[in-house]
Protein backbone atom coordinates (compact mmCIF):
# COMPACT_ATOMS: atom_id res chain seq x y z
CA UNK A 1 0.00 0.00 0.00
CA UNK A 2 1.26 3.45 -1.20
CA UNK A 3 1.02 6.27 1.84
CA UNK A 4 1.87 10.15 0.86
CA UNK A 5 4.21 11.76 2.98
CA UNK A 6 2.67 13.89 5.52
CA UNK A 7 4.96 16.65 4.17
CA UNK A 8 3.49 15.73 0.22
CA UNK A 9 -0.09 15.96 1.44
CA UNK A 10 0.28 19.26 3.71
CA UNK A 11 2.12 20.88 0.50
CA UNK A 12 -1.07 20.16 -1.32
CA UNK A 13 -3.87 21.67 1.13
CA UNK A 14 -4.15 25.04 1.92
CA UNK A 15 -4.44 24.41 5.07
CA UNK A 16 -3.65 21.51 7.49
CA UNK A 17 -5.25 20.29 11.07
CA UNK A 18 -3.01 18.05 13.33
CA UNK A 19 -4.83 16.43 16.35
CA UNK A 20 -2.00 16.92 19.04
CA UNK A 21 -1.84 13.87 21.06
CA UNK A 22 -3.19 14.58 24.96
CA UNK A 23 -3.17 18.26 23.46
CA UNK A 24 -4.69 21.04 21.37
CA UNK A 25 -5.44 21.29 17.92
CA UNK A 26 -3.15 22.85 15.73
CA UNK A 27 -4.36 24.20 12.81
CA UNK A 28 -1.42 25.85 10.30
CA UNK A 29 -2.22 26.91 6.21
CA UNK A 30 -3.68 29.55 4.70
CA UNK A 31 -7.66 29.85 6.10
CA UNK A 32 -10.55 31.85 7.27
CA UNK A 33 -11.43 31.96 11.63
CA UNK A 34 -14.16 32.45 12.90
CA UNK A 35 -14.35 32.86 16.45
CA UNK A 36 -17.96 32.58 18.35
CA UNK A 37 -18.50 35.65 18.06
CA UNK A 38 -18.27 35.81 14.19
CA UNK A 39 -15.28 37.65 13.82
CA UNK A 40 -13.33 36.72 11.01
CA UNK A 41 -9.10 36.83 10.45
CA UNK A 42 -8.07 35.64 7.24
CA UNK A 43 -4.60 34.50 5.74
CA UNK A 44 -1.70 32.71 6.82
CA UNK A 45 -1.96 31.88 11.03
CA UNK A 46 -0.64 29.38 13.01
CA UNK A 47 -3.72 28.20 15.81
CA UNK A 48 -3.37 26.08 18.68
CA UNK A 49 -6.93 25.26 20.17
CA UNK A 50 -8.06 24.36 23.61
CA UNK A 51 -9.33 20.58 23.52
CA UNK A 52 -9.69 20.04 27.17
CA UNK A 53 -12.61 21.97 27.94
CA UNK A 54 -10.45 23.55 30.33
CA UNK A 55 -8.19 26.26 29.06
CA UNK A 56 -9.06 30.06 30.75
CA UNK A 57 -8.07 31.80 27.46
CA UNK A 58 -10.66 29.86 25.19
CA UNK A 59 -10.73 29.28 22.37
CA UNK A 60 -6.64 28.93 22.91
CA UNK A 61 -4.52 26.53 24.38
CA UNK A 62 -3.18 27.56 27.81
CA UNK A 63 -1.42 23.84 28.65
CA UNK A 64 -4.06 23.14 31.13
CA UNK A 65 -4.46 20.01 29.57
CA UNK A 66 -1.52 19.07 30.89
CA UNK A 67 -2.85 19.29 34.45
CA UNK A 68 -6.51 18.04 33.55
CA UNK A 69 -4.75 15.07 32.22
CA UNK A 70 -6.74 15.20 28.69
CA UNK A 71 -6.02 11.62 27.09
CA UNK A 72 -6.02 11.22 23.48
CA UNK B 1 -5.68 28.48 -11.67
CA UNK B 2 -4.43 28.22 -8.45
CA UNK B 3 -0.30 28.09 -8.78
CA UNK B 4 -0.41 24.26 -7.19
CA UNK B 5 -2.92 23.17 -10.41
CA UNK B 6 -0.98 21.13 -12.78
CA UNK B 7 -1.51 19.72 -16.32
CA UNK B 8 -0.08 16.74 -17.83
CA UNK B 9 -0.32 15.39 -21.71
CA UNK B 10 0.52 12.73 -23.83
CA UNK B 11 -0.19 14.48 -27.20
CA UNK B 12 -3.79 13.19 -27.33
CA UNK B 13 -5.27 14.14 -23.96
CA UNK B 14 -4.34 16.85 -21.27
CA UNK B 15 -5.11 15.47 -17.39
CA UNK B 16 -5.36 18.91 -15.22
CA UNK B 17 -4.66 18.12 -11.27
CA UNK B 18 -6.11 20.58 -9.04
CA UNK B 19 -4.47 19.33 -5.67
CA UNK B 20 -6.49 21.58 -3.42
CA UNK B 21 -9.54 19.56 -4.68
CA UNK B 22 -8.37 15.81 -3.64
CA UNK B 23 -9.99 14.06 -0.79
CA UNK B 24 -7.06 11.65 -0.86
CA UNK B 25 -9.69 8.63 -1.78
CA UNK B 26 -6.38 6.77 -3.50
CA UNK B 27 -8.99 5.48 -6.15
CA UNK B 28 -6.52 7.07 -9.17
CA UNK B 29 -3.62 5.57 -7.76
CA UNK B 30 -4.90 2.07 -6.46
CA UNK B 31 -6.43 1.89 -10.32
CA UNK B 32 -3.35 2.70 -12.38
CA UNK B 33 -0.37 2.88 -9.94
CA UNK B 34 1.64 2.67 -14.28
CA UNK B 35 0.06 6.62 -14.19
CA UNK B 36 -0.83 8.41 -11.21
CA UNK B 37 1.78 7.10 -8.73
CA UNK B 38 2.16 9.76 -5.74
CA UNK B 39 5.80 8.81 -4.97
CA UNK B 40 7.04 9.71 -7.90
CA UNK B 41 7.77 13.15 -9.40
CA UNK B 42 6.39 14.32 -11.67
CA UNK B 43 3.43 11.86 -9.62
CA UNK B 44 1.40 11.45 -13.29
CA UNK B 45 3.46 9.35 -16.24
CA UNK B 46 1.27 9.84 -19.25
CA UNK B 47 3.28 6.91 -21.12
CA UNK B 48 1.95 4.99 -18.17
CA UNK B 49 -0.96 3.31 -20.05
CA UNK B 50 -3.39 4.14 -22.82
CA UNK B 51 -5.24 7.20 -23.37
CA UNK B 52 -8.91 5.43 -23.33
CA UNK B 53 -7.12 3.71 -19.78
CA UNK B 54 -6.31 7.08 -17.87
CA UNK B 55 -9.70 8.78 -19.08
CA UNK B 56 -11.19 5.45 -17.53
CA UNK B 57 -9.58 6.33 -14.20
CA UNK B 58 -9.73 9.92 -14.28
CA UNK B 59 -13.45 9.97 -14.62
CA UNK B 60 -13.24 7.91 -11.00
CA UNK B 61 -11.92 10.22 -9.46
CA UNK B 62 -14.36 11.55 -6.42
CA UNK B 63 -14.34 15.10 -7.37
CA UNK B 64 -12.66 17.28 -9.55
CA UNK B 65 -9.02 17.08 -8.48
CA UNK B 66 -8.71 14.94 -11.69
CA UNK B 67 -10.19 16.43 -15.12
CA UNK B 68 -9.31 15.85 -18.78
CA UNK B 69 -9.27 17.18 -21.96
CA UNK B 70 -8.65 16.26 -25.54
CA UNK B 71 -5.99 18.23 -26.52
CA UNK B 72 -8.08 18.82 -30.17
CA UNK B 73 -10.41 20.07 -28.36
CA UNK B 74 -8.06 22.93 -26.18
CA UNK B 75 -6.75 26.35 -27.49
CA UNK B 76 -5.66 29.09 -25.09
CA UNK B 77 -9.20 30.53 -23.40
CA UNK B 78 -10.32 27.30 -23.22
CA UNK B 79 -7.86 25.99 -21.46
CA UNK B 80 -8.36 28.85 -18.28
CA UNK B 81 -12.15 27.42 -18.59
CA UNK B 82 -11.23 23.73 -18.05
CA UNK B 83 -8.89 24.09 -14.72
CA UNK B 84 -11.21 26.93 -13.37
CA UNK B 85 -14.08 23.89 -12.69
CA UNK B 86 -16.21 24.63 -9.85
CA UNK B 87 -15.38 26.93 -7.49
CA UNK B 88 -12.96 25.72 -4.72
CA UNK B 89 -14.45 26.48 -1.31
CA UNK B 90 -12.15 27.76 0.80
CA UNK B 91 -10.63 26.59 3.83
CA UNK B 92 -12.38 27.69 6.89
CA UNK B 93 -12.63 27.01 10.73
CA UNK B 94 -15.24 27.87 13.19
CA UNK B 95 -15.34 27.93 16.62
CA UNK B 96 -18.77 27.26 17.75
CA UNK B 97 -20.14 29.09 20.91
CA UNK B 98 -20.16 26.47 23.72
CA UNK B 99 -19.31 23.89 21.35
CA UNK B 100 -16.88 22.12 18.65
CA UNK B 101 -14.24 23.41 15.90
CA UNK B 102 -16.31 22.81 12.97
CA UNK B 103 -13.80 22.42 9.98
CA UNK B 104 -15.26 23.35 6.07
CA UNK B 105 -13.43 22.85 2.70
CA UNK B 106 -9.63 22.19 1.86
CA UNK B 107 -8.29 21.27 4.68
CA UNK B 108 -6.14 18.12 5.89
CA UNK B 109 -6.69 16.59 9.42
CA UNK B 110 -4.45 14.55 11.03
CA UNK B 111 -4.79 12.28 14.02
CA UNK B 112 -2.33 11.96 16.99
CA UNK B 113 -1.20 8.88 15.30
CA UNK B 114 -0.28 11.07 12.35
CA UNK B 115 -2.88 9.23 10.12
CA UNK B 116 -5.35 11.28 8.06
CA UNK B 117 -8.39 11.46 8.94
CA UNK B 118 -11.57 11.24 6.55
CA UNK B 119 -12.73 14.83 5.97
CA UNK B 120 -15.07 15.81 3.14
CA UNK B 121 -17.34 18.60 3.17
CA UNK B 122 -17.16 19.65 7.11
CA UNK B 123 -15.97 17.88 9.94
CA UNK B 124 -16.79 18.92 13.72
CA UNK B 125 -14.06 18.28 16.60
CA UNK B 126 -14.60 18.01 20.30
CA UNK B 127 -13.67 20.89 22.23
CA UNK B 128 -15.12 19.54 25.69
CA UNK B 129 -13.02 17.00 25.89
CA UNK B 130 -15.55 14.29 26.79
CA UNK B 131 -16.65 13.47 24.14
CA UNK B 132 -16.63 9.26 23.23
CA UNK B 133 -15.42 9.46 19.29
CA UNK B 134 -12.79 11.67 20.27
CA UNK B 135 -11.22 13.67 18.13
CA UNK B 136 -14.94 14.34 16.84
CA UNK B 137 -17.90 16.16 18.68
CA UNK B 138 -20.61 13.54 19.67
CA UNK B 139 -22.95 16.58 21.46
CA UNK B 140 -21.44 15.63 25.07
CA UNK B 141 -20.40 19.00 25.01
CA UNK B 142 -24.23 19.89 25.79
CA UNK B 143 -24.33 17.48 28.44
CA UNK B 144 -21.59 18.40 30.54
CA UNK B 145 -22.99 22.55 30.38
CA UNK B 146 -19.82 22.93 28.68
CA UNK B 147 -19.00 26.43 27.93
CA UNK B 148 -16.36 28.34 25.28
CA UNK B 149 -16.27 31.20 27.65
Amino acid sequence: MITMQEEEITDYHQAAVRIMKDGPIMIKGTFAFKDSSGKITRGEQELYICRCGGSSTKPWCDNTHKKIGLAY
Amino acid sequence: MDKTDRKYTNGEITVFWQPKKCIHATTCYRELIEVFNPRKRPWVNMDGASTEEIIRVVKLCPTQALAFKYNKDIDGDKQAEINSGPKETDAEARIMEDGPLVLKGSFVIFDIDGKELKHFKMTSLCRCGASITLPFCDGTHRKIGYTGK
